[in-house]
């Protein structure tokens, strides 16, 4: 099954569980997926309209601490008196190396069009809600922006790390959500 | 980073990607295919010695799985819950293709091998075909076993036998090793 592996080994544990397929198969099962998907619902339900904002803080937050974690470990130095913030770290860091997926998406004109203006009636859309809506809106941006940050500075030191990539563009998509909700929302209406 | 931190990390890594693959995000559950592809198809293809065959339970393994991911714990393992789907997907490709094996359920499961070390170093290939001539209740039992590293009981559970079974298993795969490498298997 491993083919000419002519290597000798002492025990049977010392054999590899994994063996790659001859071929990829992953086209045929995301042509499956896709078939059914088409003709029924995923997994959970993809609305972005029906999810409600805990949902949107919670994925920043796994994607927060799954990259502050990831980061702590592999990337940062360990920590010292006086050593830089990873935030301003982010910032000079993500300043000196932008991704071309961020630089893409965020320099997209239409992009900073709608962005800049759901940001400027934010302000007054967020007054308007019901304490408890507005709570948890804040809370959700402001993990959405900890992930920003997190991820800013992870592809500092990888540039390349294109799920990393995904994580950022997909954490921008969130943020729009969340402002595109608020701006859709009645001033009485549970977003 | 020390192996223990590389886990802990790939695991929180896998856990963001499978609470990304929940939303129908299927280019995170496409890495955690990548991920675990190698070790789904090694256990499919060793259950059922057929190319084919095991092509088609690894693509119906995360097929299933991703009809089910939401019902999925992120505290446990990703790569056994993989297994397992594995296992029964294997188990039920081979029942279609191959009549039952005379069951071993009424011997006693004996002190089977634990370390599965070979008296004399012996050649992969030659171990690999070795494994591939064992009847399908043993062979099962000695790649969740001894290649997996599944404990008696959670390979057992796995293939739905007895423990003791398992063990019977394991006790005749040793035997049979034993045999057709001619090295004692301690």
């Amino acid at each position: 099954m491993s083919g000419a592996d002519e290597r000798k080994v002492g025990s049977l544990r010392e054999l590899s569980p994994a063996i790659e397929p001859a071929r990829d198969l992953w086209p045929q099962i995301q042509a499956r997926i896709n078939a059914e998907r088409s003709t029924a619902a995923p997994p959970r339900p993809a609305r972005v309209r029906a999810l409600p904002p805990r949902w949107l803080a919670a994925a920043a937050v796994v994607a927060s601490v799954a990259v502050g974690v990831w980061i702590g470990r592999s990337l940062l130095p360990a920590a010292r008196p006086g050593a830089q913030s990873p935030i301003s770290a982010s910032r000079e860091s993500f300043a000196d190396a932008p991704t071309a997926l961020d630089v893409a998406y965020v320099s997209d004109p239409r992009y900073q069009r709608d962005r800049a203006a759901l940001m400027k009636t934010l302000q007054a859309r967020l007054e308007a809600l019901p304490p408890p809506a507005r709570a948890k809106v804040m809370a959700s941006l402001a993990a959405i922006q900890r992930a920003k940050q997190d991820l800013q500075n992870a592809l500092g030191k990888d540039p390349g790390n294109a799920l990393l990539q995904e994580l950022l563009v997909d954490t921008y998509q969130d943020e729009m959500r969340v402002l595109t909700d608020v701006q859709a929302s009645d001033a009485g209406r549970e977003i | 980073m020390t192996q223990a931190q590389a886990d802990d990390t790939r695991v929180d890594w896998e856990a963001a990607l499978v609470q990304r693959a929940c939303g129908g995000d299927s280019r995170a559950f496409e890495r955690l295919y990548r991920e675990h592809s190698g070790r789904v198809y090694g256990l499919c293809l060793r259950m059922t010695r057929d190319v084919q065959l095991a092509e088609d339970c690894t693509q119906e393994t995360f097929i299933n799985a991703w009809r089910a991911l939401a019902r999925f714990e992120t505290r446990s393992s990703l790569s056994t819950w993989l297994h397992r789907i594995a296992v029964n997907v294997s188990l039920a490709k081979r029942r279609k293709a191959s009549p039952v094996e005379p069951s071993l359920d009424d011997e006693e499961g004996t002190g089977a091998a634990t370390e599965w070390t070979l008296e004399t170093p012996v050649e992969v290939r030659e171990i690999e075909a070795a494994i591939e001539a064992l009847p399908d209740g043993a062979r099962d039992a000695l790649v969740l076993h001894a290649l997996y590293g599944y404990s008696h009981g959670e390979a057992a559970q796995m293939l739905g036998v007895a423990e003791g079974t398992c063990k019977a298993q394991l006790h005749r795969a040793r035997k049979l090793l034993r045999e057709r490498l001619n090295v004692e298997v301690g």
